[in-house]
């Protein structure tokens, strides 16, 4: 009766509830800096677009004034060039000469003594023609500014950039610290409230020291059929382990078992959740499954097809939202907020997998291999520690599995996971594996690191059938 | 040319894009969909002002504003079945037993004990979460096609019980927020209702509820390993349903003022079920709009604007709705939504070819 | 005793026409893989057909009976071919309202065919017998017991060609896994058509059976019945044909039963309820056994 009372605490909602609440606040530490980070871009960006309108004011008016001058300049030469040099009257002597004068701006008209009363009526109009166009230039609206200004303006406006820069890095500084304060204060608050909750609660049972989840004599029987028969065997903290067999030997049947899919028959299948607790998995229902901190990913993919590849990723976080349905119902703004912060984890996930430029993708018609690393992309939203991968290799091809043995490495590396495959590829297996475990029938063929396997007559035989000998 | 003489005089070599907060705010609140159905509600109020009041007596047919005051009150129900079909999954025929909750609290609490409406409502919404927990509870065991019997059968037992506690019900007119509502001032009621159930339901489609539905819809063993319980979405999705149906029946009983139970044709029985159905297929199942257009397809159509056609008797309208049906099915399965989506494309492409005949071909 | 065997024979029409609508539903069930909503009013259309021949032509009802049956017979066969085959790739929903958009074909068609005057019908044999037993006299009519030998001979005669004749085993590979059947030689457009045509007839027998009890033809007369077939084809299991049909024969019979023990325990003002009671029955049974009480339960792969 204590027995099942304490278990009845430990899973009670009010741990869950607190967990809930511990889980959220690490969250918004984690998106902290970026959150700031983009506050403070956006201060920084609104400083840009002032300075670069000044900017841009001041160079558009140089470019004007400039562009003006030269006009006027063009207009007198050109009317020079028609009137001078190409006038039939002139001859060929005189014209170069007054070309030359025109050049080196001086005064051509005393070259041309003895012809003063022959150029008089062209000399007039010149004169007249000089007086409009510089008239024009005097009148028009452009104003005249030298070209060096615009230098001044931009150091002068760098130099205040710089000091606004400084000022709102210290300001933001500020900020971030404060509020990382609060939220580790806050954190160790949620902490110390689950500890207390757990301390009602006994400890049963305790693994070795890094094993991660034990599977103990599992036994899964369909009708008369023994699809599992007293399997055991041990996953290690932070590896890559592998469950191959033959064609109906129950490797799906096992993982079906741990993640409760199936009602296992017999045995116990212990676990070390990401609070650091031992339970049995026995304890649970299959979609609790997930908050205990396991997660998998399906041989076919199971994605929602309708919804973008960034909501298919929120759809892992629906357990993480702390709003319930009213307040979704009503739309209310603490709903947003929390909508903002799984966004953020969910880009952040993207880029992790480099996918997300498919962030607002709709799932359905993207590329098989894309749609595979959005399902792993997907189990790491929950913040497992254990996931398992369901055939990850099926239906691609052999760059694709090469790729696929890097991510998952990397994944294992990055957010110190552990990681159960189930696998038909035998090279993914050989070369990913830490361990592996073979199975034919339902029990066991032997356990070992992958040479072992390779070695194990047994596994031989399962795979390839016995030798007879000639 | 510009984007260019933009980007030479910079102070960092970058033009950064910052928002302008008010101009957003606008743009954002007039993009929003709460305005676009506060804006039908108050369109389609007006529209049933002008009928009833007749203050320009040509323009629009008194016949309009009842008919509209119908249709929209069935949409209320349609709402709800589209959120159950398209977005959980599951699907029910018990929509003709479950509006009638909603008449009988209506006539009881208004017409018997003289009570308010907002009484009325109340009730309605609790039992409706009664029966639909249990309708709920029973998908968790059936399933598919069975499922949808058991939910006819379901309501054929709420019908029958209608018929035996009280065959024929009827409501007189009654005061609600000051003002004493006559037949032809049910619209404002029913309007005011719908534009808050479709907000309700445009806010649950896109949460983190309505994802975790959609999920239960592609695969529920996903889903189960997402961490989404089956039982709870289930129920929530029967309980949305049902008491759509039954606020449904409020606003319906509202609008007509009478009921009888033992009617092969009345609100109760299979067609009225088979009607919702039929007007979430035809707007497309995954559509608010579409919900409500099919309604009006249903309802609306044939008393607002084919009335006016000389040739179309009664009987050649349900004939040639029930062509329209199939047609529709048959080669548009998503709905007129899909139809009118399909279209706006078109219209796209179809501007972009003027503007690539114009412009010659962007080749950037 | 009197009033148990009134009872009993009060059941027999309702208990036929219950049992012939529900095979007619199973048989589009089995083949077709959809419920057959217009089941009704294409039976309702025949008992029109029935009606205009006997009383408008003045035809004799054992010429008219026939002629209806074939004409809701062509009729279901137009439906299928027309409609339902060109909809094979529609999903089990659209199916369903393919099947209710021919609710609303049917129900305009009706009027225009056959005006909107409600036909009248009449027994097959007149006549009514009196006899006696302990505690009073028991009544029922010729009519109701032609009836039941009818519905018995026809029901009898399906299950016989279901079991031994090769339209039957086609219908059975058919509804076992129709891709497969039709891999394996199996026509199955001819199969799903002479099922909906059987499905007609069966119709327009019940709908002429409802009405020569009595009952006034309109075009919704059969949805009563048409609902007690969905829900016996569940309560019995639609994997099997016999499980529907013997549920089919429970369902009006419970109904009566319940009247009679209402009648018995002398509280009439419950008498409306036995309807109520018989669907809740139904329903927990349905819910204790959601494959049906003859239903064979078939496993799911995850």
């Amino acid at each position: 009766m204590v027995k099942i009372l304490d278990k009845l605490l430990a899973h009670s909602g009010k741990l869950t509830k607190a967990r809930q609440n511990y889980d959220w606040i690490k969250e918004e530490l984690l998106g902290l800096e970026e959150r700031i980070n983009t506050k403070k871009q956006v201060e920084l960006d609104r400083f840009v677009v002032r300075a670069n309108k000044q900017l841009a004011k001041l160079g558009y008016t140089i470019d004007k004034s400039e562009y003006v001058n030269a006009l006027i300049e063009e207009k007198l030469q050109r009317f020079d060039v028609k009137n001078y040099m190409n006038h039939r009257a002139l001859n060929h002597g005189d014209a170069k000469a007054i070309f030359k004068a025109i050049k080196a701006g001086n005064d051509w008209q005393s070259i041309l003594p003895g012809h003063n009363e022959k150029y008089k009526k062209l000399i007039e109009k010149r004169a007249n023609y000089a007086s409009k166009v510089n008239e024009l230039s005097n009148n028009s609206t452009v104003e005249k500014v030298d070209s060096s200004a615009y230098d001044r303006l931009k150091n002068q406006l760098l130099a205040e950039y710089e000091a606004f820069k400084a000022t709102v890095d210290k300001k933001y500084e500020g900020i971030f610290q404060k509020e990382k304060a609060r939220l580790e204060n806050k954190l160790t608050k949620a902490e110390e409230k689950i500890n207390l909750i757990k301390s009602k609660v006994k400890v049963e049972k305790t693994l070795e020291p890094d094993v991660l989840l034990e599977v103990k004599n599992l036994k899964m029987y369909f009708g008369g059929l023994k699809a599992v028969d007293d399997l055991s065997f041990n996953v290690k903290k932070g590896e890559i382990f592998g469950l191959i067999g033959p064609n109906g030997a129950g490797k799906t049947t096992v993982f079906n078992c741990i993640t409760r899919f199936y009602d296992a028959t017999g045995g116990d299948m212990y676990f070390e959740n990401k609070y650091g607790e031992v339970v049995n998995m026995r304890d649970f229902k299959v979609h609790d499954v997930l908050l205990q901190g396991i997660s998998r990913t399906f041989q076919n993919i199971e994605l929602v097809k309708e919804v973008s590849v960034l909501e298919n990723l929120l759809v892992a976080a629906t357990r993480t939202y702390r709003s319930g349905f009213a307040v979704h119902a009503l739309g209310l703004p603490s709903l947003k907020k929390e909508e903002k912060m799984l966004r953020q984890k969910a880009m952040r996930i993207l880029k992790f997998m480099q996918i997300e430029q498919y962030a607002g993708w709709i799932a359905m018609g993207l590329p098989y291999g894309i749609l595979k690393k959005v399902e792993i992309a997907r189990a790491l939203m929950a913040d497992a520690n254990l996931i398992i991968m369901d055939e990850p290799a099926a239906g691609l091809n052999d760059v694709e599995t090469i790729e696929l043995t890097e991510i998952i490495r990397k994944i294992r590396d990055t957010f110190g996971v552990t990681i159960l495959l189930v696998e038909h590829d035998m090279k993914l297996v050989m070369s990913v594996c830490d361990n592996i475990c073979a199975i034919s029938f339902g029990q066991l063929l032997a356990i070992g690191t992958p040479e072992e396997i390779q070695s194990n007559k047994a596994v031989q035989e399962a795979y390839l059938g016995v030798e007879e000998d000639e | 040319m510009n984007k260019r003489l933009s980007e030479k005089y910079t102070l960092l070599g970058s033009n950064p894009k910052t928002k302008n907060n008010l101009l957003e705010g606008v743009k954002s609140f007039a993009k929003s969909p709460s305005i676009h159905f506060l804006l039908f509600g108050l369109i389609i109020v007006l529209i049933a002002y002008l009928a009833v009041e007749k203050t320009f007596p040509n323009i629009i047919p008194y016949s309009w504003a009842s008919a509209l005051s119908v249709t929209m009150a069935y949409s209320v129900a349609s709402i709800g079945f589209c959120l159950l079909m398209g977005y959980s999954g599951l699907a029910s025929l018990g929509t003709g037993g479950f509006i009638g909750i909603g008449t009988y609290a209506v006539y009881y609490i208004i017409n018997v004990s003289g009570l308010s409406l907002w009484l009325a409502i109340l009730v309605a919404i609790a039992v409706a979460i009664i029966i639909g927990a249990i309708v709920g509870f029973i998908s968790l065991r059936i399933e598919g096609i069975y499922l949808v019997i058991l939910t006819l059968g379901l309501s054929e037992i709420l019908r029958n019980l209608y018929v035996v506690i009280e065959d024929s019900i009827k409501i007189k007119n009654f005061e609600f927020v000051g003002f004493l509502f006559k037949r032809q001032h049910a619209i404002y009621i029913v309007m005011g209702l719908l534009v808050i159930v479709m907000i309700i339901t445009h806010n649950i489609i896109n949460s983190p509820t309505g994802r975790a539905m959609l999920a239960m819809k592609n695969s529920t063993a996903a889903a189960q390993a997402m961490g989404i319980s089956l039982i709870k979405y289930r129920l929530l999705a029967f309980i949305i349903c049902t008491v759509y149906a039954a606020l449904s029946g409020v606003l319906l009983m509202v609008t007509l003022r009478s009921a009888r139970a033992s009617e092969g044709t009345g609100f109760y029985a299979l067609i009225t079920s088979l009607n919702i159905l039929a007007a979430v297929i035809i707007g497309g199942y995954k559509s608010i709009w579409g919900a409500i257009f099919g309604t009006f397809v249903l309802y609306g159509l044939k008393t607002t604007i084919l009335s006016n056609i000389d040739f179309l008797s009664d009987e050649l309208m349900v004939f040639i709705s029930g062509i329209l049906v199939i047609v529709i099915v048959m080669f548009y399965p998503g709905g007129l939504a899909q139809l009118i989506g399909g279209l706006k494309y078109k219209i796209k492409k179809f501007a972009l070819k003027l503007r690539e005949a114009k412009y010659g071909k962007d080749l950037g | 005793m009197a009033f148990f065997l009134d009872t009993l024979f009060g059941s027999l029409t309702p208990m036929c026409v219950t049992a012939l609508v529900t095979l007619a539903i199973t048989l589009i069930f089995k083949t077709s893989f959809t419920t057959n909503f217009a089941q009704g009013v294409v039976s309702a259309f025949g008992a029109y057909f029935v009606a205009t021949m006997l009383t408008k032509w003045g035809y004799s009802i054992w010429l008219s009976v026939p002629a209806g049956m074939l004409v809701s017979m062509l009729m279901a066969i137009v439906i299928d071919v027309g409609i339902f085959r060109r909809g094979r790739y529609v999903n089990a929903l659209g199916k369903q309202i393919i099947t209710m958009g021919l609710i609303s074909i049917i129900v305009g068609a009706t009027p225009l065919v056959y005006g909107i005057a409600t036909p009248l019908f009449k027994p097959f044999i007149d006549g009514v017998k009196t006899f006696e037993v302990a505690g009073g006299s028991v009544a029922f009519t010729w009519n109701s017991i032609f009836c039941a030998g009818i519905t018995a001979i026809v029901i009898v005669l399906i299950f016989v060609l279901l079991k031994y004749s090769k339209w039957g085993l086609s219908v059975r590979a058919t509804a076992s896994n129709e891709y497969v059947a039709g891999m394996m030689g199996i026509n199955t457009h001819i199969v799903t058509a002479l099922s909906w045509g059987i499905a007609g007839a069966l119709g327009a027998l019940a709908a002429s059976i409802n009405a020569s009890s009595g009952t006034t033809i309109n075009i919704y007369f059969m949805t009563n019945y048409q609902v007690y077939a969905f829900l016996a084809g569940i309560l019995g299991g639609f994997s099997t044909f016999h499980g529907p049909v013997i549920a089919a024969l429970m369902i009006p019979l419970a109904n009566n039963l319940i009247s009679y023990l209402v009648n018995v325990a002398n509280r009439p003002d419950l008498t409306g309820w036995s309807m109520v009671f018989v669907y809740v029955i139904a329903l927990v049974i349905i819910f204790f056994k959601p494959q049906g009480i003859f239903g064979k339960k078939i496993a799911k792969k995850v």
